[in-house]
Parts: C-alpha cells; structure tokens; sequence
C-alpha cells in the first residue's frame, strides 16, 4: 500500500503554505516530518485529514495498483493535545467506539485487553476521562486511533508532554504498530526522530523532500538536517 | 511624564483602533473583502483612527449630556415639586456620591491598563498619575459645559453651577485616596468592577434615596447640599497631595489586574472546565443501550441538570403562575372578558415567550464543549452517515426537553380560555394547543440545525461565526416584532403550525443535504 501526495496546494489568503507537495510514503515505514515553527505541518495534517480544504492537488491511497480515495476509516489522527469525551469513562468511550466498528473491527478482544495493551491501569478504566492525566488522555486517544487499524496513522507531536515511561512505552507502542501501515509523525525534536523514524522528511519552502541518509553518521546526518532547515529560515 | 503621556496614549489608541478593525472583520460580508493585511494598511489605519478620537469625544460629551439629560432632567419630570433647582442638587448630589466608588477610574481594571503595566511593565506610577489626570480633566471639561447649560436650565445660580465639576472631580478624588489608604493599611486593593457587600448595599441606599425620598415629598435641603460640595471641593484639593505620593500602585494593580483580566487562553480554558464540572460524577450512570445511543443517553444522564433541571423549574413556575391566574379569575371576574380578548388577539406574545424559555443554545453549546468538540477530532465521528445518525437522536431529545414547559403553557393557556369565557369556536382550543407544541418543536429544530449547518465554535470554544451570530440576533428580532402582532388567534396559530412544518421539512433536507460538510471544528 501506498499513500500519493500530487502537488497538494493550499493557501491561507495570500500565503502560499504548500506551494506544491508531492510525495509518495510506503507502508511500513514511520515517517518523522520535521520542519520549523509556522512550516505548515498542522496544516498538511489538517488536509490529509479532510478538515481543511486544499486548494489543489490531491491524494490517494494505492493498494496494488488501483488507486482510491482516503475515506475517513482510513485515517487515525492523535492530536498534540489530547481530546477525549470528557463525560465518558475511559471503558465507556472504548465501547462505545468498539459498538459502531463492530462489523470492521477484525480481531475483536476484551475490552479490557486493550487497556493492557496500553498500560491503562485497571482502576483508572471506569473514571471519567475528565478526571484523567494528560498522559493517559494521551494513551486514551491513541487506543481509539489504533484499535480500527487505520492504514495511516497522522501523529502530531505525540509525545512531547508526556513524562519519559508513558513516552517510553508510546515509542515501544508506535514500533509495534508500524506493520501494514504509514506512520506520520511530526515532532520538533530532533533526537526522537531519528530515534524513532525511518524516514526523515522536511516541510519547507511549501514542499516536502526527503533527507537522504546515504552513508553519513548520526552526528553529520543531524547537521545535515539542521543546515536544511536553517536555510528555510534564511528566505 | 512626557513619554509616559505618549505611550500610554499611543497604547490606548493602538488597542482601539486594532478593536475596530477586528469588529470591521466580524461582518460576514465584510469579512471576504477585508484583506488579513488590514492591520498595515495606512487607509483603514486611519479610518479606524478618526473613529477611535470620536469615540474620545463622545465619552467626554455625549456621556455627561446622557447622564444630565436622563438620570436627572428626565427623571425629575417624574416628580411634582416646585424647587426644581432643589430636585436637580438632590439628585446631582446623591448620583454623585454613587458614582465616586462605582466609576472611580482608577481601580477600572481595563484593557489597556492590563497591557501597559502587565504585558509592557511600564512605571505605575507615572502611568496612573498621567491617566488619572487625564480622566479628572476630562471630568472637569464635560461637567463644566453641562453643569452650566443643565444647571442653570434648572434654575441654579452661575457659581454653583461652576461649583459642580469641581464637586464632581473632588469627591471621586476623596473616594479614590480612602481606597488608597485602606491598600496601605490593608493590603487590599479596591477593585471597581468586584463590589463588595457593602458597596451594593450603598449603590441600593443612594439610588433609593435619590430617587425614592423626592416621591415622598424630601429633598435634601439646598444649603445642605452647597456644604456637601463644597467639602468634597476642599477635601479633593486636600487628597491631589496623596494621589501624587502614593507608591504601591505597581502593586495595586497588579492586584486588581490579575483578579479581572485573565488572558485568552485562561478565559477559554477557565470555560471549558466551568463545562466539565456540569458532568454528573454519579458512578449509578449506565446505559444498556449500544454505539450512539449509548452515547447519547450517557450524555443526556450525565447533564441532566444543567439539562432538564432549568426546564422542569420553567414548567412548574408556569403551572404556578396558571392556577394563581386562575385563582384571580375567580376572585376578580370582572377581569374576564380582559383577559379573554388577551387570549383571543394578542396571542403571538406566546412567540417570543417560547423563544425566551428554548433552551436550544444552551444544549447546543454543552453539546459542543462537552462532547463534539472531542469527537469531531477522530475521522470516525465525522462519516456522514453517523453525523446524521447522531443528530436525529439529538433533534429527539432537544425537542423532549423542550415540550415539557410546552405542554404545561399550551394546556395552562387553553384553561385560562375556557375559564375567562371561552369562545365560540372549540378548534381554536386545538390550534392553541397545537401552536405552542409547533412553536416548541421549531425553536428547537432551529437551532439545533444551525448548530450542525453553521456549527460556530472553534477549538478554543469561541463562537467564531459571524452567520450564527447574525441568524440568532434575527430569530430574537423576528420574536419581538412578532409580539407586537394583532392578530386574531385562530389564523396565528395555522399560520406558526404551518410555518412550523415546513421548517422542520426544510430544515432536515438541509441538514442532510450539508451537515457532512458543515459540521466540523472551525480552524
């Protein structure tokens, strides 16, 4: 399966944010797209979730050469900040959810065995989520995002507020799931990402390209990366 | 002193001018013309310039002719008495003192104030003294001029006329030092827009003394009056000293400041947990049901009381007010035929009635902070099939809500007819019923669709469309114009249940022809 950006444009009046993406992610591979303060990279996720409208372009998914439209089931999204229904208790939400994808939902478990999956603890499960951390709201939202198996998993700066064992088992998390699927996840920290990803890829200038790791070690990689972004600061 | 005067002017007007262009910005039409850039552009600059020292003019004129005209030239044509100059210093005098601890300037916590010594740091003091001053002279300019015209309008000699400003800046002057030396002694700063206990008792005590004692026949005698300000005249030249040495008001307001204004992000943040604490905690809740109505009956049992509470009390009032208008019926029968025609004629009043007790935008918005503005951000909520799946539970149990104060009025207002006389044609009985019921079912269906078609809230819970805000304000305008409606009862009640019916028609074809478009968190 692959995920086909073409010259995706979009514009917020007179500012061109995209001026034409066009990139090719793989499945498999978890994507760390990086780019500066204002680069656009809520926004590129804002499109490919079909919350804003670009203003050209398109997108598709092609799974052994035919090509379709991304529908909604297609797309998990883990916002920075995490949203939950904040009148549900963390099992009711999780029914709730599990109730309207029964037919989709392959191999459906317990409920409780995805709270173990996400190292939910077992008394938190019937609080309310209002009364739930910022980790474990955290937790809360990635469950729903991965329980249908989306085939692209959208994650925007996921882990920078939590403290480093739910970040820890987040990472642990993400690496299991990165089978079968296309993870994008941007970040601003540097480290993580190439910790975490396969790919390195830079919003800039309105466009997205890839840095090519070739044979250079993770120090001149780094500067590599660093040196790229800079000049996108310079324009 | 100089720079100080500049910056804090500069600031003032910076903060005006950026307000009106963003008002300007808010107008829908408006709003696609407007170019984002409007901030820099020179023209609109100083368009919004010329506004901003109008707007300058108008506080220092057209709000003392305001105060003279209504709150004293108006008001004493209420009262028969032959001192007119004696009413005008009793009133002049009282709404004075009231007006030194409720418009002080100096502990007003605006805006600008919180930009200046918050955000800029800039020195308290000479900010203070240089605003304050400006403040009192305009106190003094405007009250000059109108305390002549109005004064000797009412027949008060010239030099006491010329007495008022000088009273007026003196005793807000007076108020202003006790304030600073009760910080001083205290460590409480007085906050004018966060009264007090006693503060609201003395606003009660000087507004019924102003304008209750005159309908008794007491003035306050005009030579008391001519000591009173003279006192505060010589008192304020006294406190000017003070005003200039105190040194704590960096700390003052700072004080004041942080306990008013509150920047953005906190206000929405301090909205949403306001929300969040509305959910019931009651670990008995549950629900047997499955995917949205599991959702849905969850939602409406953890909200009943924000929900259904305000409502049940609605109905039960109205039940109360039936049967003690019933009673009065009884008691009074020559009231009947009155209160007959009321009923038979005047019956659109109902209209905005129903509008006043709908509780659409209540339910929308709990809707919005408590539950969609999570949800919309996962794909799955937003399939269109489940939008539309989601929002007829929703219009079902918006509507149950609603009826119950519908039913208690319909039922209570065809008693009242039957009792006041009747009339001649039974159906009218059903229309009048009917009508309520239809009235109840629109409101509802209103705004539930313009919650889905426009849904108006962004991430921060702001209402951010200027549509919805439109369609709200004319759906309270058509309301109250229809009010004033003569019309006989039988054709207005066909008339709203028709209405009604093609509303809700028309409504739900739109909502299923949009809502999967529409409905989405504004960015």
């Amino acid at each position: 399966m692959k995920f086909i950006i073409e010259h995706l444009e979009k514009n917020f009046e007179k500012k061109q944010v995209f001026k034409d993406i066009s990139f090719t992610f793989e499945a498999g591979k978890i994507y760390g797209l990086l780019g500066r303060n204002g680069a656009g990279k809520t926004t590129l996720f804002n499109c490919l979730n079909k919350d804003l409208k670009s203003d050209g372009g398109s997108f598709y998914i092609s799974e052994d050469g035919q090509r379709r439209e991304t529908v909604p089931e297609d797309i998990g999204y883990v916002l920075s900040t995490p949203t939950v229904p904040e009148f549900l208790t963390g099992r009711e939400f999780l029914k709730f959810f599990v109730d309207i994808h029964e037919e989709s939902i392959k191999d459906l478990r317990p409920l409780d065995e995805y709270f173990d999956s996400m190292s939910i603890a077992p008394e938190d499960r019937d609080k309310l989520l209002k009364d739930y951390s910022h980790g474990m709201k955290n937790k809360m939202q990635m469950l729903i995002n991965i329980i249908a198996k989306p085939n692209i998993l959208l994650l925007d700066e996921p882990l920078t507020s939590l403290d480093v064992v739910v970040a820890e088992e987040m990472k642990q998390l993400l690496r299991s799931l990165k089978e079968g699927r296309i993870t994008i996840f941007s970040t601003h920290i540097l480290d993580l990402a190439l910790d975490l990803c396969d790919e390195i890829v830079l919003l800039s200038h309105g466009e997205l390209e890839i840095v090519d790791k070739a044979d250079l070690g993770s120090r001149e990689f780094k500067e590599k990366i660093i040196e790229a972004l800079r000049e996108d600061g310079n324009e | 002193m100089n720079k100080t005067l500049r910056i804090s002017f500069a600031l003032k007007n910076t903060y005006r001018v950026n307000s009106i262009l963003y008002a300007l910005k808010q107008i829908p039409l408006l709003k696609k013309i407007l170019p984002s850039s409007l901030y820099q552009v020179r023209g609109f600059k100083i368009l919004a310039n010329v506004l901003s020292v109008i707007w300058e003019v108008i506080c220092v004129f057209l709000g003392k002719f305001l105060y003279f005209l209504l709150m004293i030239v108006l008001a004493s044509t209420l009262y028969k008495t032959e001192s007119s100059e004696g009413l005008f210093l009793h009133l002049l005098v009282l709404l004075t003192m009231l007006g030194s601890f409720v418009n002080t300037y100096m502990f007003d916590p605006t805006r600008d104030k919180f930009y200046a010594l918050m955000s800029l740091n800039m020195n308290a003091r000479e900010y203070t003294l240089v605003n304050y001053g400006y403040a009192i002279i305009k106190v003094l300019v405007g009250f000059t001029l109108f305390g002549i015209i109005f004064g000797l309008g009412a027949g008060l000699p010239l030099w006491q006329c010329i007495l008022i400003p000088f009273f007026v800046a003196g005793i807000k002057i007076t108020v202003a030092v006790t304030s600073l030396w009760k910080y001083e002694r205290t460590g409480e700063a007085t906050n004018e827009n966060l009264l007090g206990k006693f503060q609201w008792i003395a606003i009660v005590l000087f507004l019924a003394a102003a304008y209750g004692l005159p309908a008794l026949g007491i003035l306050i005698p005009k030579f008391v009056c001519g000591v009173i300000m003279t006192v505060c005249v010589i008192t304020g030249l006294f406190s000017v000293r003070k005003i200039l040495r105190f040194s704590y008001y960096r700390e003052v307001y700072r004080q004041i400041l942080s306990e008013t204004i509150t920047i953005r992000q906190n206000a929405q943040d301090a909205v949403k947990e306001q929300s969040f604490k509305k959910i019931s905690t009651d670990v008995t809740i549950q629900s047997k049901r499955k995917g949205f109505e599991y959702l849905n009956e969850l939602f409406i049992k953890r909200h009943r009381k924000i929900l259904w509470k305000s409502v049940k009390k609605i109905a039960a009032i109205s039940a109360a007010l039936f049967v003690v208008s019933l009673g009065l019926l009884w008691y009074f029968p020559e009231a009947k035929a009155e209160v007959n025609d009321l009923l038979l004629n005047a019956f659109p009043m109902t209209l905005f009635f129903m509008y006043a007790i709908n509780r659409g935008t209540r339910f929308t918005s709990v809707l919005f902070i408590n539950c969609d503005h999570s949800l919309l951000t996962y794909s799955f909520y937003k399939k269109p099939g489940y939008i539309l799946q989601l929002f007829q539970i929703r219009l079902r149990e918006i509507i149950k809500v609603n009826l119950l104060p519908a039913a208690v009025i319909s039922a209570g207002l065809a008693l009242l007819l039957f009792v006041s006389g009747g009339t001649e044609k039974p159906v009218i009985y059903v229309v009048m019923i009917a009508s309520v019921l239809c009235q109840s079912i629109f409101f509802s269906v209103h705004y539930l669709t313009i919650y889905y078609l426009l849904q108006p809230y962004n991430e921060g819970t702001e209402i951010k469309s200027g549509m919805y805000q439109i369609i709200t304000f004319v759906t309270y305008g058509v309301c109250y114009s229809v009010m004033q409606m003569k019309t006989p009862t039988l054709y207005f009640c066909l008339i709203t249940i028709v209405f009604s019916v093609l509303y809700c028609i028309v409504a739900s074809i739109l909502v299923y022809k949009l809502a999967a478009k529409t409905f989405k968190i504004r960015t």
